[in-house]
Formats: C-alpha cells, structure tokens, sequence
C-alpha cells in the first residue's frame, strides 16, 4: 500500500463515489466494468481524489440495482469477475486511491441461497436467518421507506406461507440479527473483502437492523450492539479500515453511531445536504446554521461524511412539512422529479445549470467540516434523466467525449445499460470530460483546483468550526482552526451583490490571504471587517499574523 | 424616489440588514410597552403562518419612547442568532426598530414606515396600531394577502364594534368622505390599513409633509390620496375594535386627526370633489363587519349640556363662521329642552359644510375653526344616541345611510360657498 | 427833532424791509419744501395703500379685531388708517424741514426730538398691532378650551385673557413712546398679580374637585376601575 498508514486517513480523504456499472465499459457489451474502471483511474488521479467508494457489484438480480445481493463473496459476471476486481483494487493503491467498498448488511435478495433455504420450509436450519412471522401485525407502526412501491413492510411467501420482515423491497428480505449464526457470516464476508485490501466498508442501511415490538425498529441499543462488535473484530484483525454509516437520521439519533469511538468512524450528515440547497433558494444561511447547531459534537476519532449528492434521491425526510413542501416547490415542480419522498435530480439541473450556484455549493462541500464525497459525473455537470424509472435517472453513463456512446462503450447504443442524456444542454455532446479537459474555464478544471487547495490544507477535514453571525443573513461565514492555523470562509448565498461586516475583532492585526490566488487582503483592525461579495461568490482566506 | 433623508442612520443601518423583503408590517408607537409586546407577537404569528416562504419584516417608527417598546419589538425577530424555539420558521424574520427625528408624531412615523416600504421594494406593506389589544394572527393575512396578490393597492379594515362607537367616524368623517370622494370607505381613519409598494411611493411623493397634517391626521390625509389617486380600494374585515381608554377618548385631538386633515385635504383637491357625483361602495374582502348591540351607561346629558353651553359661548365665534340663517337655527334648537331637542341631519350637514368653507376661507385661525365644531357635535351625537337607543344594527346602519345620502345631496351648497363671497 | 424821527423811521423801515428780505429766500424754500414734501407723502401714502391692499391687510386686522373697534370709533378701514397716518406723518415731518431751514431758533431743538421720536412711534404701533393680534387670538382659544373641556365660566375666562393681554400689550407700548412708562408697569404689574393671586385663590380653594379631576385624567391613568361608573366611547 503506497499511502502511508495514518489511521485517521479517512478525515483527510476526498471521496468518489460511482457505481462501476456506469463508469467504462471494456468489453463492448454496453455494461460498465472493473478492467474498464482501472483503465479510468487516471482520471480519478487527475481529479484529485483520493479514495473511490464502489456501490455494490456482488452478484444479485438487479432488481434494486444490485442493493439486492444474492452472494456476498463474488462479482457480478456483468462487471468481472474476482481476478478483475483485484487488479483495480492494485491499481487504485498504485495511484494512491483507496477503495471503499458497500455492504448491505440489513437485507439480501430474495434469489440469495441462504433466503432460498429459509423459505423452504419452517423447520430449515436457515429458517431463523430471517425474519419470519405467521401474522402482519407484528412491529405494527414501523414506517414504509419505499413508500412509493411498498404498502407494508411485511411480505407473504407462498412457499413456506408464513410473512417474512422487509424495510426496503419486497424482494429484498431483511436477515435476522438476533441469531448469532447471521453475526458470524457478516464477520466473515467483511473479513474476506479487508483481507483482500479493500481499505473501508459503507453499510448500507444501517439503523434497520434489528426489531423490537413496540419500538420504530429503527437505531435500537442492539443494533448498535452488532456495530461494535464488527468494529473490534475488525480493529482488531485489520487496522486502519473504516467503517462508514448510512443512516437516514436527525443528528442527535446519529450520535449514536458512532459509541464512544468504538462503533463508526463515519457517519453521513444526511440532515444537512437539503438544507444547503434550501438556504441557496430562500438566501438565508438561517437552514445552514441551525442544523449545524443541533449537530452533536462526535468523538475526535470520528467524521462526518459531507455530500451534496447521491445515488438516491435528494431526501427530504429529515426536514419539517413546510419545508419539504418549500423545496418540492423550488426544485421539484415537475412531478416526474418526485420519488418517495425526495427528488431525484442532479446536482447541475438542481442548480439550473448554474456555473455559479455549482461552485458556491462545492465550495461549501469543500469547507464544511466533514469528509466530502464527489458523485460521480458531477465534476463536470451532468444531467439527469427523470423519466427513467426508480432512482435510474441519476445514473445514467459516464460522459467521456461526444462520439460514440459518450466513449462510455463500443456497443450498440440500444444494448446499453441504461439511456444516454441526449439533450442539447446536458447531453454528452455538451458535456463531457474529453472537452471540459481542453479548457482552463471547465467546471472539470475548476474542480481540480478546488480539489488541490482541499487537500494542501489539512484545516478542513480535521479542524474545528466556528460561525460568525453577521447582520446580513444571506452570507455564511465560520472559521475553520487547527492548532495554530485560521481560516476564514465566507460564502455569498444570495443571486444579487452582497456587502457583509464581519467581527473579526479576536483576529486583530491579521492578514487575510485569499487562498485561490494567494493575493493578501486589507489587514484586519479595530473596525468590523467589510467585504463584498458577487452573486454566489465565495471567499476563502488564511488568517495570518505577520 | 425615496426620500431617504428622513431616515437616521441608525434605521437605515438595520434596514441595510434587511436588503430586500416582500412583505413589512409597521408598527407606530410611542410609549406603548403595555400593550406591542403582544401586538408584535400576533404580527409574527401571522407572517409565520400566513407568509411562511416570503421575506418579511417588522418595522417598528418609535417616537422616543422611555420604556421597554424597542426591546419588545426587537424580541420578536427570528434568526440563527437566538436559541432555536420550537417554531418551524423558514427563514430569517426581521424585527426592527429604531427612532424617528422631530418629536413623536404619527405623520412622521408613517412617513419612515412608507420610506422603508420603499427602500426595501416590498410588495405589500401593513400598518397596525401598537395599542390593538384585540389583534389576531389572521388580521395579517387579510390585510396583506388582497394587497400581496395584486388584486388591491389600498384596504381599508372594518371592525365589529358597538354601534356608539365611533360615532365621530360615523356621523362626521366617514359620511363627508364619502361625499367629497365618492368612495364609501366605512374607515377612512384607520388603525389598520395595508397597502402596496407602489402606492407607498405614491404617498411620499405627495405635499403633505411639508404641512402639519404631515405630523397630525396623516392617515386621513393618505386615505384621501389613495382614493384621488385612482387606485384600487377594497376593505377588509379583521375583528374586534379594541375598547377606548381615557387618552384616545379626547374630542379635540380626535377631530384635529381627522376633520382638521380633511378640511385641509379639500384645499388640494376642488377639482376632484366638486366633480364628483354619488358616492361609490368598494369592495368588501372577508365579510364579518357586525355591530354590537350590549347596553352601555353613557352620559348623554352631559354631551347635551356642553352642547347648549357651547353654542352659547361661542357666540362670537360661531358668528364669523356660520351663516346667520345656520347660527339661528342652532339657537333655537338648543333652547328646546333635552326631550325635544334633536340635531337633524340636514342642519348638521349643513353646519358641518359651513364650516369646510370658513375653513377653507381661514375666516379665524383655521385650527380654532376645527376647535369650535367640536362642541356642536356633542349636540349631534346626543341625537344619534337618542335616536338609536333601541336601534337594531341595521336600523343603526341604515340611519347612517340616510344621512350620507344627505350628506352628498347638499354638496353642490358647499361649492357655492366656497366660491361665492369673498 | 422831526428829522430825527423820520431818520429813524427810515431806518427801522430799511432794517425791517432787509430783514425781511433776508427772510423771504427761506421762507420760499420751507414752501417749496413743504410743496414737494406734500407730493411725496402722498406718494407714499398711494404705495403703502396700494401694498397693504396686496397683502390683504384689512383681512388681518379682521382677525385683530381692529376693524370692529375702528367701526365703533367711526374710523375708516385699517389700510385707509394706515395709509392716511403715514401720509401725515411724512408731511409733517416734511413741514418740520421747511420750518427748521426757516432758521428759526429753538426750532432745531424740537424738529430732532421729532425725528428721534417717530421709530418709536412706529415701533409702538407695531406692538400694538401685534398686541390686540394676540389678545384676540389668545381669548378665543381659551374660549375654544374652557369650553371643549367643560370648564365653568368660558367667557370670563376668555376676556381675562385678552384684558391681561391687551393690558401688557398696553404697557410696552407706552413704555417704547416713553410716556408715564413707570406708571403703566406699575398698573400692570398691580393688575397681573392681582389676577393671578384671585385666580390661586379660586383654583386652590374653589376648584379643588376639579384640580383633582383635572390632575387624575393627566398622571394617573388606573383610576378607572371600580370608580368607573361610565363606559367611555371612543369617538373613532
């Protein structure tokens, strides 16, 4: 392993997140793969990224876009196979990329042998590996997640007629934590991926794992329980791996996941990314900074993990009915953009196609404290495709250049796995990275500097932060410290100029360098500190004392 | 253009906070720590519930008041700055509040609110009395949400009250606006009242300022403007009418506010009010206007006898300023005794329009003009109590209607005396 | 002898004939003096009476209420007064010129006290002017409160005011002519003291109830529960 062997390396690392389906196709049968991911990791490299977050590739029917695993120790023939998987994972180690891989812990798929076993009969020996009961009423009250799709979180199988326990799909039936034999074969799978080098694990679903009657089933002490088990194990076998939690909570609820250091060290800020884009529309950092505010404070070992968007919908579960209904309003009008309870646009269309807005939002990304992830595509502004079905939309093929298939593929167009975006604005002849690499002005280009003047300063993902509450609410300022290093971040969130006085009364006598163009600023003195600020603009300034 | 000298620096500093709004909701006061606290917190449930998603603010033109208003208004703001409550607000809610130059007076306090409507560009301003002991959240919506949609520039409110309240509003300034304007605007003198941001220019741009109805009686004198303006009226019925105390129970100041500005506002606009035909409703937005009909213990005689006392006295001033045929009329009814003596409508128009002329005329200093009527609508308003004792609401209503029809009828007299002798 | 007689005679006819002559050019020139004296007051008089009708002069004495005393006193209009005194007191003091160039002595002495004397005159009526402006103003007014607020005896009230008023205005008015000024101070004085020692009087002793009715509806405003024994209207 090139990198060096810092255990806190995940609180310095800049995530991309892909699914190798839509990345590059190798072999011309229209489905992206491993031998074609590693041929792309120059670009991840050029990027800046420093570790690569796959979604899941074991082998499953695909019916929840491969969330739904029906074995836990392979690779879907689709993208590989083992051998293939390995040769990336040494290649992105070469580049200095560390690979973090998914696993759905919470569920399999219904086409998994273990749940094949389990419904044959009641008296199976894997019968207890799920989650069986011979009523519908049990754990009554349990919200639905997919509420689109599912009517109830409990299924009935023909074949072994009783009902079977899921959070998510139908077919994806939830496994039984409360048996020890589950809790072992987890172990396992986790040990064969770290001992293969894979370097951290997203679990996905995580607060689903275990029920109780008369509970919500979801965040019980005994999930928590399971967590910190696997922590030890794997702390124990394996260190330096990390573990990161997806968790669709409030911030106090998220707490939790991470023990006392023992349990996760990441955790997604979900909470957060809907109000970032709230406070973009209403030009009012009040969104921004009231959540920040209720984000508990989590032991030093541990990260958020800071993103602005994903594979799934942008959700708005975590925010009031007023707001939902706000940003239903702002960014969602067309209903086709609404699943669940969320939208399922990128992050461009989001923002208009705004060259601006995206910045200002990575910008923050950037500066936020917090591990930031990159989805894959949104280096050079992707579109999206809302009239593909489920969460599809956002992830259609990687835009390389304007030719064939984006460069994605030599297949035939039809036989792809998923609809190019072929519109004028979006479509690959627009965008694409072959042409944004050609022009120092690209949203690629720009996030490649943005990307370096991230990782040049370790301030950002392990500093601390401290808001400044200026008059005028439509700017965000904090400051970021680390030992004996300032930084001041001031973000313009209003689409008209902006003046701000910022107190800065405790810095007196400082110098403040702008970090882009390293130009000094007016020094700060007894006054408050005036700065102006364009539409969406945002400044970021290293304090010193010379 | 905005008139920005008018506000100190220290307003324009927290206006600056503010940027931009859509909606802003004024508050007037001097001294009124009693009774804004809770008037505020009605304004910001109302903008919370009502206009959730808009930029609002509460501007609060304080004339220099020594106790705890400023404090009062400011605590109703809502930002990232505060411990967060348990309200679900969007976004920020501005709450501001700051003095005014000159002494306290009214017409300046709605001037500031009027420059910062401005400045701010909102859409829809509102502006409610700090003493509205009675207000509701739902007050905000009706007043703002015909301006904000863009269906009105001006709304009028109108109130559940009894039917002796504001007899002065009903027997004198609403009937004689109505006849000079021809718009039945049931409040021309209002405690609430809403408007749009272009109507808010309109307004600063009018004369009034440099006078002293710019400072007393500005509320009548916009009501006038926005009615010779040509714009859009509507009234709105909020709730009930919150019960006099002593202070605003004075005639003299009473009748300054409103017959002083009118009497003065006629000066500008001949053109308009000689021309006007019969008289126009408006539309009427969220109906509920009652009148209630509880007994009260009034002392009618006292009115009477101050009546009777003034006639007498002000002999020499009433001389110069009605005609003798008027003068003659009025001595004689006030020697009739209680039981018979009643104030007619047709005398009281004309009295009150002989007055319009000598005031027009300036026949003695004109606020003295404005002084002597008050004891002659004592006698008026004996009558109308009288008359309405066992009155039901519509009879009281429809009384009111008689004399405004009265009121227009006789116009054409006022336009003789105004012109005529010299 | 008779030679003598007539010698003097002669003599005292020749002295006379040459003072006489001596006389004459002074005399033709305090004529002509007068003469064009004569002209310009009545030019000033035309002037004046031509501005004061500009301004609508007579309207303010109207409210003065110097035309009603000037009609009592069967006097013409304030501008005619006006106009007809300045044109007099130009001529005059034109007359006076002519006499003082008519050398004569003793003259001189009392055409300069004249001259001193008429800013001051015209100072005084100014104050007078101003003077029977306020009374009249001032009388009304109290009328207009005493009885919008219900106080007994308006009228009295009313004509105090204007007789303290036009008394004051009195006394500076012959203080700036000069006349029996420390008189008139006196007389005021004497009679402002007295009118407000009764008026002490009366509002301490007499007036108790509404003193103390009067002071409660200013300062204290929690009076009204229990004693309340009236519903007040709100005349908005």
């Amino acid at each position: 392993m090139p990198t060096p062997q810092d255990q806190f390396w995940y609180k310095d690392a800049i995530i991309y997140q892909v699914h190798v389906r839509t990345f590059f196709d190798s072999n011309g049968d229209g489905i992206g793969d491993f031998r074609g991911l590693a041929q792309k990791l120059d670009h991840l490299q050029e990027l800046g990224v420093n570790a690569v977050w796959l979604m899941p590739f074991f082998p499953s029917p695909l019916r929840d876009d491969g969330y739904d695993i029906a074995d836990y120790f392979s690779v879907h023939s689709s993208y590989g196979n083992l051998d293939d998987f390995k040769a990336f994972l040494q290649a992105a180690h070469d580049r200095g990329i560390r690979v973090i891989v998914e696993l759905v812990l919470n569920h399999t798929s219904d086409q998994h042998p273990w749940f094949q076993e389990s419904r044959k009969s009641k008296d199976n020996p894997k019968r207890d590996w799920y989650v069986w009961s011979d009523t519908d009423t049990k754990y009554k009250g349990v919200r639905i997640i997919f509420v689109d799709t599912e009517l109830s979180n409990w299924a009935w199988d023909p074949v072994s007629k009783e009902y079977y326990w899921h959070r998510f799909f139908s077919h994806q039936p939830d496994l039984n934590y409360d048996n020890p034999a589950v809790r072992e074969e987890m172990w396992v799978v986790m040990k064969f991926w770290a001992e293969m080098g894979v370097d951290g694990f997203r679990l996905d679903a995580i607060p689903y794992l275990v029920e109780r009657e008369g509970t919500s089933c979801e965040n019980l002490p005994e999930t928590h329980a399971v967590m910190r088990d696997l922590r030890a194990r794997l702390d124990k076998n394996y260190p330096g791996k990390m573990l990161l939690a997806e968790a669709n909570q409030w911030p106090a609820d998220l707490r939790a996941y991470f023990g006392e250091g023992d349990e996760f060290h990441m955790a997604f800020h979900f909470p957060l990314m809907p109000r970032m884009f709230m406070g973009l529309k209403l030009e009012d950092r009040k969104p921004i900074t009231e959540i920040l505010k209720q984000t508990p404070q989590i032991p030093s070992s541990c990260q958020w993990c800071l993103f602005l968007r994903n594979h799934d919908e942008l959700t708005l579960e975590m925010v009031t009915d007023v707001e939902r209904d706000y940003m239903y309003d702002q960014y969602a009008y067309d209903k086709h953009m609404r699943i669940n309870v969320g939208i399922r646009r990128r992050l461009a269309p989001l923002l208009d196609n705004d060259r601006r807005r995206i910045e200002l939002m990575n910008g923050m990304l950037m500066s936020l404290p917090g591990t930031p992830i990159v989805y894959y595509g949104d280096e050079i502004g992707m579109g999206d495709n809302v009239y593909l079905g489920d969460r599809n939309g956002v992830r259609t093929p990687m835009q390389w250049n304007g030719g064939w298939n984006a460069g994605f593929s030599t297949a035939d167009p039809e036989s792809l796995y998923s609809p190019l975006v072929l519109n004028p604005v979006y479509g690959y002849q627009a965008v694409n990275v072959e042409s944004q690499k050609r022009f120092d002005h690209s949203l690629l280009c720009w996030m490649k500097r943005i990307l370096k003047v991230r990782k040049a300063n370790p301030v950002f993902g392990r500093g601390s932060i401290e808001f400044l509450y200026p008059a005028n609410h439509r700017i965000l300022a904090y400051m970021r410290q680390l030992e004996k290093e300032s930084i001041l971040v001031v973000n313009n969130l209003s689409s008209t100029a902006q003046a701000v006085e910022l107190d800065l009364s405790r810095f007196k006598g400082n110098i403040p360098i702008e970090m882009f163009g390293r130009n000094i600023f007016p020094r700060v003195g007894d006054l408050p500190y005036l700065l102006t600020l364009g539409p969406y603009q945002f400044y970021w300034f290293r304090l010193r004392k010379i | 253009m905005a008139d920005e000298s008018i506000l100190t620096d220290e307003f324009l500093r927290q206006l600056i906070d503010v940027g931009e709004a859509d909606v802003l909701v004024g508050v007037p006061t001097y001294n009124n720590a009693a009774t804004v606290g809770q008037v505020v917190q009605a304004i910001r449930a109302g903008l919370l519930k009502y206009f959730p998603r808009e930029r609002a603010v509460i501007v609060n033109a304080d004339g220099g008041s020594r106790d705890s208003t400023s404090d009062l208004v400011r605590g109703a703001s809502i930002n990232d700055l505060q411990h967060s409550t348990d309200l679900n607000a969007l976004r920020t809610l501005h709450s501001i509040s700051a003095e005014y130059a000159g002494g306290p007076a009214t017409g300046t306090a709605l001037r500031t609110i009027l420059a910062s409507a401005e400045l701010l560009r909102v859409s829809a301003c509102a502006v409610v009395s700090p003493e509205s002991t009675t207000i509701e959240p739902e007050w905000i919506e009706r007043l703002l949400r015909p301006v904000y949609k863009g269906n009105y520039d001006f709304v009028t409110p109108l109130y559940r009250r009894h039917k002796f309240d504001g007899l002065l509003m009903s027997n004198l300034v609403y009937p004689m606006t109505r006849a000079f304007y021809g718009k039945r605007v049931r409040e021309p003198y209002a405690a609430e009242f809403s408007f749009s941001g272009q109507l808010a220019s309109h307004f600063l741009g009018q004369e009034i300022w440099t006078h002293e109805v710019g400072q007393i009686g500005t509320e009548i004198a916009l009501t006038i403007s926005a009615v010779t303006g040509g714009f859009r009226l509507a009234q709105s019925f909020l709730g009930d009418k919150p019960r006099a105390d002593a202070r605003s129970a004075d005639l003299v100041d009473a009748m300054r506010q409103t017959v002083g500005a009118m009497f003065w506002s006629l000066e500008s606009n001949v053109s308009l009010w000689s021309a006007n035909g019969q008289s126009q409703t408006i539309p009427t937005l969220c109906e509920g206007q009652e009148v209630t009909l509880e007994p009260l213990r009034i002392n009618r005689k006292r009115l009477f006898d101050m009546f009777r006392s003034g006639v007498a006295e002000l002999k020499p001033v009433l001389e110069s300023i009605l005609s003798p045929v008027t003068l003659g009329e009025l001595q004689g009814i006030a020697a009739l005794d209680e039981d018979n003596f009643t104030y007619g409508d047709e005398l009281w128009a004309r009295t009150v329009y002989e007055f319009a002329a000598s005031y027009h005329k300036a026949v003695i200093s004109r606020d003295h003009v404005v002084q002597a009527l008050a004891p002659l609508y004592r006698g008026r308003a004996f009558t109308f109590l009288v008359q309405n004792r066992e009155a039901s609401a519509e009879q009281v209503e429809q009384n009111i209607e008689n004399f405004c029809l009265t009121c227009e009828r006789l116009k054409p007299s006022l336009l003789e005396m105004w012109n005529g002798r010299k | 002898m008779r030679d003598m007689i007539v010698n003097e005679l002669t003599q005292a006819t020749q002295e006379l004939v040459r003072e006489f002559a001596r006389f004459l050019p002074r005399l033709l020139v305090m004529l002509i003096v007068v003469l064009v004296g004569w002209l310009i007051a009545y030019l000033v008089k035309w002037v004046l009476r031509s501005f004061l009708r500009l301004i609508k002069f007579d309207k303010l004495s109207e409210g003065a209420g110097a035309t009603q005393l000037l009609n009592k006193a069967a006097l013409p209009s304030s501008t005619e007064l006006v106009s007809r005194f300045a044109f007099w007191t130009a001529w005059l003091g034109f007359v006076l010129l002519g006499v003082s160039a008519l050398g004569i002595l003793g003259m001189q002495e009392y055409v300069t006290r004249f001259f001193v004397f008429l800013p001051r005159l015209l100072v005084a009526l100014i104050f007078l002017f101003i003077g029977l402006l306020a009374a009249s103003f001032f009388s009304r007014a109290a009328l207009l409160w005493a009885v919008n607020t219900d106080m007994p005896s308006p009228r009295l009230l009313s004509s105090a005011a204007r007789v303290l008023i036009t008394v004051f205005t009195a006394s500076a008015v012959f203080e700036e002519l000069g006349l029996a000024d420390s008189t008139m101070l006196l007389a005021f004085a004497i009679v402002l003291g007295a009118v407000m020692l009764g008026l002490a009087i009366a509002f301490g002793l007499g007036g108790q109830d509404l003193a103390r009715r009067f002071l409660e509806a200013r300062f204290a405003k929690e009076k009204q529960e229990g004693k309340d024994r009236e519903d007040e209207l709100s005349p908005l």
